[in-house]
């Protein structure tokens, strides 16, 4: 490794000034790996930054003499343990302890393109690539969203783990001059079935990294994994308890300066002038006021963080409403109910029979409801933040996102420097949920970092900054009309809501030549279009609000409130039917056995026949997101009037095939606990067109008192993987509702619950 | 200038008495394990303890730590030997990003120190830390697995 530049603390490498040259990248191992374009692109595409390139047996393995065996981990590491499933994945196939990997996070170059987020479709290693998936790759499209990951990286990730052993083993084979089919892999070594001699990687890595491998081995069958399927403890853990994990707020290259920073108050608002610059500067360890562009903000660096935030708060500033100061939550819900009452719908995404005639049809049972879930900020636990270090050539990036290669150009447009010459040192990061695919505190580090080239800048939003500068979960409003048959059937069913689009405004931000129009956008019914129930006629539309307030993704997306609208109305039909929640919806599933037999395990597992007892209630959910299904049960028990205590949550998750069991129990308790908090306490209000919550408790979260207790249950399936991030938090909220009604006979509409007058104990 | 027992060694600084004690082991001192979650004594990831005590370091001006024990996540693992509690975490896979898991460390270490064998209610009463990742319940059991594995401890030192 004498080509490492062990300039960061931790050892991951840094920028190497070399090109791939020749027919092949690192070797030649890669060039079978799915046909992947970007061989054709290599020079441009593919430095092998951070990957030691010239010695690696491709662009996610590189293993050096002394045994020491690298993978790239393309992936953001934000709690779903993406630093453990991918080395997981690869290990499987290259045969190696997947406990005794190096792991290091690469540039954000053509062959981590993650291809599923643009496609939704997994790529097909034996084939060449489709459009898309070339497009996804010249861009290239590196990022962390959408539960993805395993989708996007389980065939081709353990093709380069076959593909890099299938050129051990004929190196091996090459040293002791026998047949490739005398040799086989285990455990780190190549053995020679014959003479049982062993040779290690290491000895043989070299070597390898010459020989091109023109086809993928076929891959193991499910049954003979080693490593997939079953519990792995995470490479990251052991950092994660002694403090030395480094996030990116703990990024601390020589020289560093911390920046504060004041954004404008008012949503859509400007900052216009500031008085007192020489004063604030004038303050102890403050360095510098930086104004920043089209009035959006003024920054203060200092020589420590609470300095500059000291700083910042002592700015006296103009600000200009741009005439929003009449935004209010109220008024944003008016603007809602007129969008459905004028039936201002820009888009169908679906329409099945002739609904208005079957709701207008004698005999059957009218059912009407409207929903309404507010803003919410993803707060992650880290605040957001970001360090840069502009040089006159070049710029270094410090920062935990999920969107690398985006940020890479944001930095290069922002400091004019080539994006060839932009580093990424990805971090981890405190905690994502859509929010850090953002990219307002990247490039506002970068234009801080810019003013004060030379230095390198951490720009960190204290938390009411992240809280009031948020990129929200919209407000959604959602009408149902139903009609029931006598018989119980749902005849027709149609759901107009009214919402901003996420995937425009968010894309505007991130990508714009890439954002769609509200009307194109699939998020705003996911989850609410293309139910699994049998439902007769339907109808689903979504109108769109134009208001100055900055939408984004947050953990589960559209489904985060399709989820509990979908899920509390069809409790409402069952009841209206005088139908059981779990049999009503197992009843409309027919064509869909793997809807049934998650449900029907989660019956199971919450022992949902027998009486819950005394006092005590349950309710169900269940909801199809990021490809999986995911079922669950709250059981709950009234203390008091309105006071109840949630005792246990029973989940049940179809994502396929599993990598990381362990890690999926986790995700469904995180999922659970994320959709509860916004359930019981989540609220982004506006007054007067500013953001009333600035930080917690006033921005409520679960915490260990209230927590229930969640008993998980994964199918075993031999599907392709679907995700697991995010499939957890959808049902949470319906299933909780749907047991406050059960309990009480009161149907919430409204999210959260202590608007209602419910308290958790 | 203030004179601070950090982990056991001095360390003098040079900074406002009012300087909250996480703004000095974070920026001052580069000890970075000590996290910024809300500044205002809410979330706990800023924990650490202060003779003994949870302290949230956010809201403690260093002033007032003069001359007391401070103790920072750095600074609980003894000759490179992980605590019971963070062989727990470790063996229940508690984290998860792992922002919130120094805070919660230092409130769980206080807590057995003060209670060597918690209920449930005691670890609902004392751990109020706020993890956005939801690992509580993981959390949970890990406080009463290191609480038998200090016992099992304590009890082969005699
Ligand atoms: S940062 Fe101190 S309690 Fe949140
Ligand atoms: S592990 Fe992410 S906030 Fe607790």
């Amino acid at each position: 490794m004498a080509d490492q530049d062990k300039k960061s603390k931790k050892g991951k490498w840094g920028r190497r000034a070399f090109m791939i040259t020749g027919g092949v990248v690192g070797g030649g191992l890669v060039v079978g790996v799915g046909g992947m374009l970007w061989v054709n692109h290599k020079i441009k595409q593919y430095t092998g930054e951070g990957m030691g390139a010239g010695d690696s047996l491709n662009a996610w393995i590189r293993i050096a003499e002394d045994n020491t065996i690298t993978l790239a981990v393309p992936r953001s590491e934000m709690g779903q343990g993406v630093y453990t499933s991918i080395p997981m994945l690869i290990a499987e196939e290259l045969e190696v302890d997947v406990q005794k990997v190096k792991i290091v996070h690469p540039q954000p170059e053509s062959p981590y393109a993650n291809t599923f987020l643009l496609t939704g479709q997994p790529r097909n290693v034996y084939k060449g690539m489709t459009l898309m998936e070339k497009i996804a790759s010249v861009l290239p499209v590196v990022g962390t969203g959408g539960s993805t990951t395993i989708s996007d990286g389980y065939d081709t990730l353990r093709a380069a783990g076959a593909t890099a052993r299938e050129a051990l083993i004929m190196a091996g084979a090459q040293r002791w001059g026998v047949d490739k089919s005398e040799c086989y892999a285990e455990d780190g070594h190549i053995i020679n079935k014959t003479s049982k001699e062993k040779l290690t990687y290491g000895s043989l890595a070299a070597d390898a990294a010459q020989i091109k491998v023109d086809k993928i081995p076929t891959l193991k069958a499910q049954k003979d994994f080693k490593i997939l399927g079953k519990p792995v403890r995470r490479l990251d853990i052991p950092e994660k308890v002694d403090g030395t994990a480094e996030f990116g707020i703990d990024a601390r290259p020589e020289g560093l300066l911390y920046a504060a920073i004041r954004h404008p108050e008012y949503l859509g608002g400007t900052i216009g002038s500031v008085q007192n610059i020489e004063e604030v500067e004038a303050m102890t360890g403050v360095k510098k006021v930086v104004v920043l562009k089209d009035g959006q903000g003024v920054a203060v660096v200092a020589d420590n963080s609470w300095r500059a935030k000291n700083g910042a708060l002592s700015l006296e500033v103009t600000e200009e409403s741009n005439g929003h100061e009449g935004l209010s939550t109220a008024g944003v819900a008016a603007k809602m109910k007129s969008v459905i009452a004028n039936n201002e719908m820009i888009a169908t995404p679906e329409s099945e029979g002739d609904v208005a005639s079957v709701i207008a049809s004698e005999g059957n049972q009218l059912i009407e409801a409207e929903y309404l879930v507010p803003y919410l900020a993803q707060a992650t636990m880290e605040p957001l933040n970001c360090t840069v270090h502009v040089h006159e050539d070049r710029a270094d990036v410090w920062v935990g996102h999920q969107a690398p290669s985006v940020i890479r150009d944001k930095v290069a447009a922002i400091t004019g420097i080539d994006g060839a010459n932009v580093t990424i040192n990805m971090k981890y990061l405190g905690g994502g949920f859509g929010r850090r695919a953002e990219v307002d505190f990247v490039i506002k580090a970068a234009e801080v970092a810019t003013v004060m080239k030379g230095t390198p800048i951490q720009l960190s939003y204290t938390r009411e900054e992240d809280m009031r500068y948020g990129m929200y979960r919209p407000a959604v409003m959602s009408k149902f009309r139903a009609a029931i048959t006598p018989g119980g059937d749902i005849a027709a069913w149609e759901n107009k809501m009214a919402l901003q689009s996420v995937g425009h405004s968010s894309m505007m931000r991130i990508m714009p030549s890439q954002a769609p129009d509200p009307k194109d956008d699939p998020m705003s019914s996911e989850g609410a279009a293309h139910l699994p129930y049998a439902m007769g006629s339907r109808k689903v539309a979504f109108g769109d609000l134009d208001l100055p307030i900055q939408v984004g993704n947050w953990r589960s997306v559209g489904s985060s409130q399709n989820g509990f609208f979908t899920e509390s109305f069809i409790d409402e039909c069952a009841a209206a039917a005088g139908k059981d929640p779990y049999v009503f919806r197992k009843n409309k599933l027919a064509d869909h056995p793997r809807f049934v037999a998650v449900l029907d395990k989660v019956a199971e597992i919450s022992n949902w026949s027998e009486p819950a007892g005394d006092n005590k209630f349950r309710g169900i959910a269940l909801h199809k997101s990021f490809g999986s299904i995911v079922a669950e049960v709250a059981e709950i028990t009234k203390v008091g009037e309105k006071e109840f205590s949630i005792d246990n949550y029973y989940c049940v998750i179809d994502c396929g095939r599993t990598v990381n069991p362990d890690t999926i129990e986790a995700q469904m308790q995180s999922g659970i606990v994320y959709g509860l908090s916004a359930a019981m306490y989540g609220q982004i209000t506006i007054e007067n067109g500013k953001i009333v919550e600035g930080n917690f408790p006033e921005y409520e979260m679960v915490r260990m008192n209230v927590t229930p207790h969640i008993t998980t249950h994964i199918m075993e399936m031999d599907e392709y993987p679907t995700g697991v991030g995010e499939p957890g938090t959808p049902p949470a909220a319906p299933a909780l509702t749907n047991a406050l009604f059960a309990a009480t006979g009161e149907r919430i509409r409204e999210l959260p619950l202590v608007k209602h007058g419910y308290s958790f104990v | 200038m203030a004179e601070l027992k950090i982990n056991g060694k001095s360390i003098n600084v040079d900074v406002e008495g009012g300087m909250p004690l996480l703004w000095v082991l974070r920026d001052e001192l580069d000890m970075t394990g000590t996290k910024y979650g809300c500044g205002v004594s809410s979330c706990g990831a800023c924990t650490v303890m202060i003779d003994g005590v949870a302290t949230k370091s956010c809201t403690f001006p260093v002033a007032s730590a003069a001359g007391k024990e401070i103790t920072t996540i750095e600074g609980i693992a003894k000759q490179g030997q992980l605590t019971a509690v963070q062989r727990a975490w470790i063996e229940h896979q508690v984290p998860q990003c792992g922002y919130c898991q120094s805070g919660m460390i230092m409130a769980a270490e206080a807590l057995l120190d003060q209670n060597p064998e918690p209920t449930d209610m005691d670890i609902d009463e004392s751990m109020t830390n706020i993890c956005r990742c939801g690992t509580y319940q993981r959390v949970r059991q890990a406080i009463h697995s290191a609480a038998k594995l200090r016992a099992n401890e304590a009890e082969l030192l005699g």
